[in-house]
């Protein structure tokens, strides 16, 4: 058998590297460790915030953010963050947890943000991911969207469209379907 | 082709004889080469130590490198695979039947090997590869794998390479790995099944997986909002069907990829899609493709890599010649176009988060507070850390940011590090000013911990 | 009897069968014409030596469904087989190595049909050629005596059949193609980036005009409008303004660049996103769709042969006959009528799909017109000709073994004369020792290394003092003949996959010796 571990000492008696010894016990993971990082070099404005349900999680937890421009101005939308251990090969699963009217998330909570899809690289961060997050409701887009009816909306018709958003914030009605309220309650 | 002139007689047929099984190994494993190294051992005592050593053989290459391994000359093969067989798995997995549909792959596998190749005793294990610990993985004196998620291949490689312990040779155990499913060559990944590639790793030696994690080509995603709105492809209705209009009409409870009904389902929906936008080229076949993320795969292709990752480990096990791995470890294979091999050293890279900065051993009084023990890490001279965040493997010590996580962890400053944490555990500090780099302590207690009363 | 009328599911609707479940991994390579190439074939392996490879390569064909095969052996089981060959236990000692190989591997697929030669004691290969088997192709592993590789050679040459020899022996080996002939194909199934010929130099009159229409008043148009014309469309616009003030198109590396900024800088940046997808594909597709068409010299190569009385009046010399003269004509290949996805709104993209596919099929009708001409064209398949059109660009030859090939020692000196320069061309080494030393045992169980020298210096001069050639040598004599199976497996990959090639008549098979070095792990292929 190959004696790898003398070609170790050799590489090791050149590094002059420390030895180590005593029990092996569980060792954080690659995906744990990356997203460490990427949480202690978050910068998050004042309109956003994240909620861990478990610290020793730091793989799921949520964000959110209370728009204080814009159209959704005075809303809480809350997003959940779900990153697997193939992070940062893969994206991070986000969804919004309310049903909202929004032309770039449909009426499950699904977001559609290039860098959470097609153009995720392992070299971006969660704090990419969440500005993208928040441009979304600085700079609803109407040319590709995931609800094709408040696009047309926003295409045809700005303060139809302005309208439909606070009707919708407020629990209301639009174009048939029922939104939940998502006005921040005062604390 | 000049024929070689030759005093040719005819062939001989050797005669019978009993203890000839291993001839042909033993031409290589008695006889020195040209290229064997002075440690070579010729002796009988050399030959048989193959008969004690222990390999695993994980994942979905799993008969191919039973075979290989047990004509190899090895003893003692493990298994590992968690997967049922199914009918699709027959054009290629050689060891299985049509009535061997339904049952577990190691089982039916060990069976078949065990009693072909008189000698060999081969143990199945019907799990995943995760459900064992590290205990399990310190017997075996060679891994080989392929695996056919990238999630799995971390896990093993960081496994392995975790168990590597200076102190103890027989902790560096080579992992080979071998795959078919999603190979580069030369920035190049459409069009598999034809191609594949075996890797050596030596755990903290040379270029780990995790180092090599960019060889991997990420599965191309269409932007949810052309699913939605502008479909062009008769892929975008199937995604679209999968992704939006199942959730939607929710027809079944879970959606099953192998439960013919549910594809059923989703196929009808994407040829209604892809009518309705004149889209042609919707078939059942693309539909499950699509859905699966079905990747071509042929028992040719996987002979080839099978047998490549198992000639690595023969060379390893017996040093009857140089093995892959110290200097070039890495060898791609295409057969499209006439027959291409690429054979390449992958160097490793320092700023790896699992083989980059391994752990090192860190002195610590475990009355010591968490506070007091991130002040002295800032008076570490190769730390110097200014914002540090602290992690152990299932616990969050300690986070400066964001806020939430900062207020959450911050009882923990108080606590003492025994009661954080356990003799011998390891922490992952990151801090804004390491860029990628990070550092791993294994906490070691010079002093007796006293839990406060 | 009433007959009973059900309401029959449209086929569409129905799910796979049996046989497309189980093959369901390989069809989505080779599709169910390549399958049915399979099927039919009956492949012959002569095996001989420690007889290994043949039948592990055989397990590789045997699995995807191979019609039938045949194992001519002489050789009785011994303990020596059962340490290599998987497809052989305990109880078959003493037996037919044929007989035995052929039932283990047959198990394999019970809609794979096996056969053994000899049937009984004594019989010679003669009988074997003699029985008016089909043959599709036939593979040797050596080291094969003298006289039955001359038969096996003088019937594949009689037949036409494709031949394979195979050599494994310790950690080298190589496998050899013999074409009968040439070898053209069709269906080359090209890297899917290189197949985008969108002809935006030449556009013809409708293409023109669907540019002209969804480009109209493009200033004017609505974000949503402008951020969704297809890139196609974008190009032709631009190409035509450029034209309008140069006079002609773009041609030069320089001119394609400043092209490329033309058109980047038509796109709208004053929206959140500070950009046009669509102009950003337009911006990226600019150096490689704004060129000329040129002929790939793959293609070159099978317009200047010159086929054989025999080999004209075959379907493929027709239609390339066909395309030749198409070419001389348009001064371009037929179009083969795919469009890359890009984005668009789906309308205008399923639109613009249908003017490439609409031209597609009037080229390849002007095709069939010029193949219906041809004296040998009445009963060429209007399917093939269609196949043909769209892959006219990607169609290859391999050309047969020359009549008069090049000496081993012409294919040395040119070979130790790159090795030369190997470092600094980062070129790895030749692997041309491996395969003369493995030749010079090609009828010998097994030989010493200054015996294999020897037999090597009669084709190459110095072959003693060759440092690598005698490393070469030395390790293929410390095989003593013997195979290892890891060797043999990975070669037996190697040989099934060529083989599937040949058969299916897709991908590219070597052309035409490929040897293989087990202690460094690599492959190289030379034309021997």
């Amino acid at each position: 058998m190959l004696k790898i571990w003398n070609m170790k000492q050799k590489q090791q008696s050149d590094a002059n590297a420390d030895a180590a010894a005593g029990n092996k016990k569980k060792k954080v993971t690659a995906a744990q460790l990356r997203v460490q990082k990427d949480l202690s070099e978050l910068e998050l404005p004042r309109t956003m915030k994240t909620i861990f349900k478990d610290p020793d999680d730091v793989l799921n937890f949520e964000l959110t953010i209370e728009p204080d421009e814009g159209m959704y101005k005075g809303g809480q939308f809350h997003f959940t963050f779900e990153i697997s251990q193939e992070f940062p090969h893969q994206a991070p699963k986000v969804l919004c947890k309310e049903k909202i009217y929004h032309p770039n998330i449909d009426l499950q909570g699904k977001v559609c943000l290039n860098i959470l899809r097609e153009d995720w690289k392992p070299v971006l961060n969660i704090q990419a991911v969440i500005v993208g997050l928040q441009f979304l409701f600085l700079e609803p887009n109407a040319s590709d969207p995931l609800n094709k009816e408040a696009a047309e909306d926003l295409r045809s018709n700005r303060e139809g469209f302005k309208r439909n958003v606070r009707q919708s914030m407020g629990g209301g009605i639009v174009r048939n379907e029922a939104f939940d309220k998502v006005f921040k309650t005062r604390d | 082709m000049s024929q070689p002139v030759m005093v040719a007689g005819t062939i001989p047929v050797p005669a019978l004889e009993p203890d000839s099984r291993w001839t042909y190994l033993d031409n290589v494993r008695r006889n020195t080469g040209p290229y064997t190294s002075e440690e070579f051992d010729t002796s009988d005592e050399a030959v048989s130590t193959m008969d004690r050593l222990k390999v695993l053989g994980a994942g979905g290459l799993g008969c191919e490198l039973l075979k290989d391994l047990a004509l190899s000359g090895f003893k003692d093969i493990h298994v590992i695979d968690m997967d049922t067989i199914d009918v699709s798995n027959l054009n290629r997995q050689f060891l299985f039947r049509h009535s061997d549909v339904g049952k577990s792959k190691a089982e039916v596998a060990a069976r078949f090997v065990e009693k072909r190749v008189k000698g060999v005793s081969i143990t199945p294990h019907n799990c995943k590869i995760q459900d064992k610990d590290e205990d399990f993985y310190m017997q075996f004196n060679i891994v080989i794998c392929g695996l056919d998620s990238i999630e799995a291949r971390r896990w093993m490689n960081s496994t392995l390479i975790n168990l590597a312990d200076p102190e103890n040779p027989e902790s560096y155990k080579p992992l080979i790995d071998g795959g078919t499913e999603d190979c580069q060559i030369a920035g190049l990944s459409t069009q598999l099944g034809f191609k594949g590639q075996s890797r050596v790793v030596f755990p903290t030696i040379t270029s780990c997986l995790e180092c090599q994690l960019d060889m991997h080509a990420p599965r191309q995603a269409v932007p949810l909002c052309t699913l939605a709105t502008i479909p062009r492809q008769p892929e975008h209705c199937i995604e679209w069907a999968h992704i939006i209009a199942w959730e939607q009409e929710q027809p079944f409870p879970k959606l099953d990829n192998d439960d013919p009904e549910h594809i059923t389902w989703l196929y009808k929906k994407a040829l209604a899609r892809a009518e309705e936008f004149k889209i042609s080229g919707v078939t059942y076949s693309l539909t499950q493709g699509v859905v699966k993320n079905i990747i071509p795969a042929i028992a040719s292709t996987n002979a080839i890599i099978a047998a490549s990752c198992c000639n690595e480990a023969f060379k390893i096990a017996t040093q009857t010649n140089p093995s892959l791995g110290f200097e070039e470890n890495y060898m791609m294979y295409s057969g499209n176009d006439s027959i291409y091999t690429y054979t390449f050293k992958h160097e490793k890279k320092d700023d790896c988060p699992v083989c980059g900065q391994l752990a090192r051993d860190l002195e610590v009084d475990p009355n010591f507070t968490l506070q007091e023990f991130i002040e002295s890490l800032a008076e570490r001279a190769e730390a110097q850390l200014k914002k540090p965040s602290i992690r152990a493997e299932s616990h969050t010590l300690y986070m400066q940011s964001p806020v939430s996580l900062e207020e959450m962890t911050r009882p923990n400053l108080k606590k003492k590090i025994g009661e954080l944490v356990g003799n011998g555990d390891e922490i992952a500090i990151t801090d804004p000013s390491l860029g990628t780099v990070n550092f791993k302590y294994k906490l070691k207690f010079f002093k007796e911990y006293r839990a406060a009363v | 009897m009433t007959a009973v009328i059900t309401d029959q599911a449209p086929p569409i609707l129905k799910g796979p069968s049996d046989k497309e479940k189980k093959y369901d991994r390989q069809l989505r390579l080779w599709a169910a014409s390549g399958q049915q190439a399979l099927e039919d074939a009956h492949i012959l392996l002569l095996n001989s030596g420690a007889g290994t490879v043949g039948v592990e390569t055989l397990k590789n064909l045997v699995l995807p469904g191979i019609g039938k095969f045949t194992i001519a052996d002489n050789a009785t089981v011994k303990h020596a087989d059962l340490g290599v060959n998987f497809f052989l236990d305990e109880d078959c000692l003493g037996k037919p190595r044929s007989e035995c190989c052929v039932k283990l591997l047959q198990e394999l697929n019970p809609d794979v049909k096996g056969d053994w030669f000899p049937r009984e004691k004594g019989e010679s290969l003669e009988s074997l050629f003699g029985h008016g088997h089909n043959f599709t192709l036939i593979m040797y592993s050596l080291p094969i005596e003298a006289e039955s590789l001359a038969l096996v050679q003088k019937y594949a040459e009689k037949n036409q059949v494709p031949l394979l020899s195979i050599h494994s022996a310790g950690f080298y080996s190589y496998f050899r193609i013999h074409l009968p002939g040439t070898f053209p194909i069709v269906d080359t199934h090209p890297e899917s980036t290189a197949t985008t010929d969108l002809r935006l130099l030449t556009p013809w009159p409708e293409l023109s005009k669907f540019a002209a229409d969804v480009t109209a008043d493009i200033e004017n148009q609505s974000a949503h409008e402008h951020g969704h014309i297809p890139y196609v469309a974008l190009l032709l616009h631009y190409l035509g303004k450029w034209k309008d003030i140069h006079g002609s198109l773009p041609s030069t590396y320089k001119e394609k660049t400043a092209f490329r900024d033309t058109v980047s800088a038509g796109a709208r940046r004053d929206n959140p996103e500070g950009g046009e997808e669509n102009f950003d594909e337009a911006t990226a597709a600019v150096l490689k769709t704004i060129s000329a068409p040129s002929l790939a010299s793959s293609v070159k190569e099978v317009f200047d042969y010159k086929p054989s009385e025999v080999e004209a009046s075959s379907s493929f010399w027709v239609i390339t006959d066909a395309i030749k003269q198409f070419y001389g004509k348009h001064n371009a290949l037929p179009l083969p009528g795919s469009v890359p996805d890009m984005k668009a709104q789906s309308t205008i993209y399923v639109q613009l799909q249908n003017i490439y596919k609409a031209k597609a099929r009037r080229d390849i009708s002007e095709v069939l017109e010029i193949v219906r001409a041809h004296p040998s064209g009445k009963d060429v398949e209007v399917a093939e000709i269609e196949t043909f059109s769209k892959n006219a660009a990607f169609i290859k030859l391999i050309r047969g073994i020359d009549s008069t090939p090049p000496s081993i020692q012409t294919i040395a000196s040119q070979e130790f004369e790159n090795d030369k320069t190997a470092e600094l061309t980062m070129m790895p080494l030749s692997l041309l020792p491996i395969y003369l030393s493995l030749n010079a045992t090609s009828h010998l169980p097994s030989a010493s290394s200054s015996d294999i020298l020897a037999t090597v210096g009669k084709d190459v001069l110095g072959a003693s003092d060759n440092q690598r050639l005698v490393e070469a040598a030395e390790e293929v004599a410390r095989a003593k003949g013997g195979e290892l199976h890891n060797i043999s497996a990975l070669t037996g990959g190697m040989v099934a996959q060529e083989v599937i090639k040949i058969i299916t008549k897709q991908y590219i098979p070597i052309d035409n010796t490929c040897v293989f070095d087990g202690i460094i792990s690599r492959a190289q292929v030379l034309r021997i």
